[in-house]
């Protein structure tokens, strides 16, 4: 009975996923506004990068407060080969995710041992050693960064001097990628697992399942979809220093929208980022000018209010009435 | 570079510098410690807390010419009303949360920091202040060519003097034999009468104040401005998780050492690089000891 | 106004000539850009720029009879006495802001030039967008030298980069050694964002072709919550004289930290940033006493062109401080860029950008010690002097160059 109505909602989910994934395909036939373009596209990134950190943080249970790391990776690994190698950024892409996966699974041995606070404060202070260190590495630009240079629109090279469609096109399909793989993961024996995990890592233990390695694979999907979307950010920005793509920021960004909309769930993170982002940018534009701080009142007291108010996160508002309907 | 400095003067100095400052950070940490230890809460507010305690203490010499180290009962006294009000306007309703009681409580706290900044913002400008003349300021004491600046001598025993006063309160006074109580079965303390909010009011209130009075002492040495406190918050977050949540010796402990690793790493590393240290000194301790040095949650 | 045959038949023939008249005629106002931090560490900065905008603003609308380019009449003459409007947007010290909201202010607000952006690192995107938008920059106060050299052709900055900074630093050490002081050696205590590296760099640069030797080169971690072991090291090194690029908060900290551990130096030379702001010197100005910081802009300068002294009053009226190197820059690059706009009697960004590139400006109709306001193919303007001023007793005096300095400097520091 109930794997029937398991099977019946991921159909769901996923024609749901498909009819929206056309809807935005094609929201740029009405929106020429290209700072409303520029909102959808921050939007559609930061629901796939929500979407990755959801993988580790939400389904495995680990709270990453450090994947700035592997965001600022992506960005600098795709950049250092294409401004000192010539390297195009698609495989600068690639090797972005790929490097950034294998340090999430060479730092997961020491880390996955730790637990609640410790891991947390840990996955910090790592994304900040990072930011040190690149901080510091004068190969890397140092605090000067890296300018990409722009010589007119190119898809080889992934960068266009005004049309924002590529950038919006790419977005959107970073953030169905991750949509698809957690959707994917959500059924396959790695959901079951990193469920496990999360209720109990003590008993999953016992049972024989392999929490250690589950965890590993949980966090370099994570960290490898992040650092895609790394390197697109800096494609998409043209320039990126330290502080722009390592700072805790990205961290929080990447964790906010999750757990407004709903962490550990497969919408959550798309419903989240679609409030959060273009509240955020609104914000700036309507108060920021002002010198006074109101944006950062607004937006921090949103996010209290939020938390307090819907623990479980705004989806919460949606599915509720069908969750107590299944129940019975 | 940094080879010519290296003298066993340079060294004792350094050392003496990072003592003094480590003890600082343990005052500052203790408070994040005790809330944490007392309900299991991690405070993302921290930093803005001590802001606004450096603040308190700005305005009280700015508009009645108190000084820092005179107004630091007030200002401790006025950031225990402010945590106590803090936590039964806001934390309590986290504390309630029916699932992912851990996120939300961070995302809480977290959002109240940035309320916080926008509201000393608003209210006090994003000017750069700080107390020109004090008692303390600038005054420094030398020792054999070793420089013991007074505000954070000060600022050392003050921090001992707390410690020793919070060990005091929580193992021999019938309040802190509650907090202990409830700190262990929340549960079965309603039984005997003890209202659970109003000792995690009073637990959140008595934090506050000794970050309070670690802003207090700082204040007559550093200069305040509504960010100042994120220069402070992971330190102190570090300084906890070092020393082991839910454990107040630990705080001390771990801000001796987070000051004392600071103070030598920048002997050997360059200086923009001494975070580093602090950093892989908590990484190496909890991969030997997940749980802190003397943590026992 | 009536409509005759002929008229319409002359502007169906000029159809060219019509689109400037008809932009002319819809221009009641002028849109200009300003990108700065409102939020966030250095929010302080943007409040302060604001102010420093208004009151250019303030001279460029109003009838003023400062000897200023735009200062005499209402608005701008070229555009039929058009007021300039600005809009101001945060772009909280973040690349990515700044590219977004340069962006916002072209396409949604309509601006004819934008101008910021106090941080160098939001320079450089804002200053792309602008480049891909064809709509001219500029840039009023960032100092990073690589900003100009990127080939763009709608960058401007009439005031100088960090190089020219630290070359002035240099005459000056090579002025003091010929009258006798023993200058040789420096010590290098700079930030770790753009700012201090590109200082710090260009000082050793210099340093090491003029044959001074650099005893400690410190780069330190911005904000840091204590600088004793840095100045610790400064103090072992003893250098002749130290050389801070510090923003306003490290600073403080580094003044009252060396005064605790009892490091007096010889002399310091800083590169301005926090060593303009007064709040640096009411917090330590006690200590401070003969500090020689490098700048654009001098007060003294009102003695010799009143204009510059209530123009200052006007700035202070509006935000309780004097104009300091920063907000002195804002208020020039304003009025160079207002200027322009009037010349090119046009609110094009392509005409706008000639009208820059033609600017020749006398020193002496700017409230500058520049020689001249003219840019260079990168749109650098060469001529921009800049001043070393000393505090000493309270205010800054300037010491360097001679043209411009009306004391000695006070040598050794005290």
């Amino acid at each position: 009975m109930m794997d029937k109505d398991f099977a019946a909602r991921r159909r769901r989910d996923l024609i749901i996923a498909a009819v929206l994934a056309a809807i935005a395909a094609l929201t740029p036939l009405f929106v020429k506004d290209v700072v409303v373009q520029n909102i959808l596209i921050l939007t559609l990134m930061y629901a796939g990068l929500s979407q990755s950190w959801n993988i580790l943080s939400g389904y495995c249970g680990q709270i990453s407060l450090g994947h700035a790391l592997y965001f600022g990776l992506g960005a600098y690994t795709t950049e250092l080969l294409f401004t000192k190698f010539g390297v195009l950024p698609w495989f600068g892409m690639l090797a972005g995710g790929v490097v950034s996966a294998l340090i999430a699974m060479g730092l997961g041995y020491p880390f996955f041992r730790l637990r609640g606070h410790y891991f947390v404060i840990a996955t910090i202070v790592i994304a900040e050693i990072g930011l040190l260190l690149f901080h510091n590495w004068e190969w890397a630009g140092a605090a000067m960064g890296i300018t990409i240079p722009i010589r007119g629109d190119s898809w080889l090279k992934f960068q266009f001097l005004r049309t924002k469609l590529p950038y919006f096109y790419f977005a959107l399909a970073l953030c169905c990628l991750a949509w698809f793989v957690t959707w994917w993961l959500e059924n396959s024996k790695w959901g079951f697992w990193w469920r496990a995990v999360k209720d109990n890592p003590d008993a999953a233990e016992s049972l024989g399942v392999d929490v250690f390695n589950s965890k590993m694979g949980a966090a370099a999907v994570s960290a490898f979809l992040v650092a895609v979307g790394g390197s697109f950010y800096a494609q998409f920005v043209s320039y990126i220093d330290p502080e722009s793509v390592m700072g805790f920021q990205f961290s929080l960004l990447m964790a906010l929208p999750a757990v407004l909309g709903g962490i550990g769930t497969l919408w959550g993170p798309v419903l989240g980022a679609a409030i959060l982002i273009p509240l955020t940018e609104l914000t700036r534009f309507k108060f920021g000018g002002s010198g006074r701080g109101v944006d950062l009142i607004v937006y921090g007291t949103l996010i209290v209010l939020i938390s307090l108010a819907l623990p479980r996160g705004l989806l919460s508002l949606f599915s509720r009435p069908k969750k107590t309907g299944a129940a019975r | 570079m940094w080879g010519t400095t290296l003298t066993a003067q340079a060294i004792i100095q350094s050392l003496a510098s990072g003592l003094l400052m480590g003890l600082l950070y343990g005052l500052i940490a203790v408070g994040l410690a005790l809330i944490f230890g007392l309900m299991d809460v991690t405070n993302f507010a921290h930093g803005e807390f001590l802001m606004i305690a450096m603040y308190l203490s700005f305005f009280l010499f700015a508009f009645f010419a108190i000084d820092p180290l005179l107004s630091a009962p007030l200002v401790a006294a006025g950031l225990f009303i402010f945590g106590a009000v803090i936590y039964l306007l806001i934390v309590r309703f986290a504390m309630r949360a029916k699932a992912n009681a851990g996120m939300v409580q961070i995302f809480t706290t977290f959002g109240l920091a940035i309320v916080m900044r926008g509201l000393a913002q608003f209210f006090f400008t994003p000017d750069y202040r700080s107390i020109p003349q004090s008692w303390l300021g600038g005054k420094t004491i030398s020792i054999a060519g070793i420089f013991l600046p007074e505000p954070q001598l000060v600022g050392a025993l003050v921090s001992i003097a707390a410690f020793a006063g919070l060990y005091f309160f929580i193992h021999r006074t019938d309040f802190g034999r509650a907090i202990e109580a409830t700190r262990e079965d929340p549960g079965a303390v309603a039984l005997v009468g003890i209202d659970k909010n109003r000792v995690f009011a009073f637990g959140w209130g008595l934090g506050a104040a000794l970050v309070g009075l670690a802003g207090a002492i700082m204040a007559s040495f550093f200069y305040i401005y509504p960010d100042v406190g994120a220069s402070f918050a992971l330190i102190a977050y570090v300084t906890v998780a070092l020393g082991g949540f839910g454990s107040v010796f630990g705080a001390f402990a771990g801000g001796i050492i987070v000051g004392l690793v600071e103070a030598t790493t920048a002997l050997v590393l360059p200086p923009s690089l001494k975070s580093v240290g602090i950093y892989a000194v908590y990484l190496l301790v909890v991969f030997i000891r997940p749980r802190g040095l003397f943590g026992s949650i | 106004m009536t409509i005759t045959r002929r008229d319409v038949l002359l502007g169906a023939t000029a159809t060219a000539a019509l689109v400037p008249l008809a932009a002319r005629a819809q221009t009641s106002e002028v849109v200009i850009g300003v990108i700065y931090p409102f939020s966030g560490g250095s929010a302080q900065q943007g409040v302060d720029a604001q102010k420093a905008y208004e009151t250019a603003l303030e001279v460029i609308n109003k009838d003023t009879d400062f000897d200023l380019p735009l200062a005499k009449g209402e608005g701008l003459p070229g555009l039929g006495g058009a007021k300039v409007r600005l809009v101001f947007a945060d772009h909280q010290a973040d690349p990515q802001k700044g590219r977004a909201e340069a962006e916002r202010l072209i396409t949604q607000e309509k601006v004819s030039a934008i101008i910021g952006t106090y941080q160098s690192a939001v320079a450089v995107t804002v200053s792309q967008i602008c480049e891909r938008y064809q709509v001219p920059f500029v840039s009023a106060d960032n100092s990073s030298p690589s900003l100009h050299r990127r080939g763009l052709k709608y960058y401007f900055r009439a005031a100088p980069h960090d190089e020219m900074y630290s070359a002035a630093m240099f005459d000056f050490f090579d002025a003091m050694k010929k009258k006798g002081t023993k200058i040789e050696t420096l010590s290098l205590f700079h930030e770790d964002t753009i700012f201090g590296t590109d200082s710090g760099n260009a000082q050793a640069k210099i340093a090491g072709e003029r044959g001074y030797k650099i005893v400690t080169d410190i780069k330190y971690r911005a904000n840091s919550p204590s600088l004793s072991a840095e100045v610790q090291q400064l103090k072992s090194a003893n250098a002749d004289v130290l050389m801070p690029s510090s923003y306003t908060t490290d600073g403080i900290l580094l003044v009252k930290t060396m005064a605790e551990l009892g490091y007096k130096p010889n002399a310091i030379v800083a590169q301005d940033a926090g060593f303009s702001e007064k709040a640096l010197y009411d917090a330590v100005g006690d200590k401070l006493q003969g500090v020689i910081s490098r700048g654009t802009f001098s007060l003294d300068l009102a003695q010799k062109r009143p204009m510059v002294g209530k123009i200052n009053d006007m700035f202070k009226t509006r935000s309780g401080k004097d104009f300091n190197d920063l907000t002195s820059r804002q208020f020039m690059g304003l009025i160079i860029l207002a200027d322009a706009i009037s010349r090119a009697k046009s609110t094009d960004g392509e005409k706008i950008r000639d009208a820059l590139a033609a600017t020749d400006i006398p020193g002496d109709q700017t409230i500058m010690p520049w020689k001249r306001v003219k840019f260079d193919e990168m749109g650098q303007n060469n001529d921009a002097d800049p001043v070393l001023l000393q505090y000493v007793g309270g205010k800054f005096v300037t010491i360097f160059p001679p043209q411009a300095a009306i004391a000695e400097a006070i040598w050794p520091m005290k």
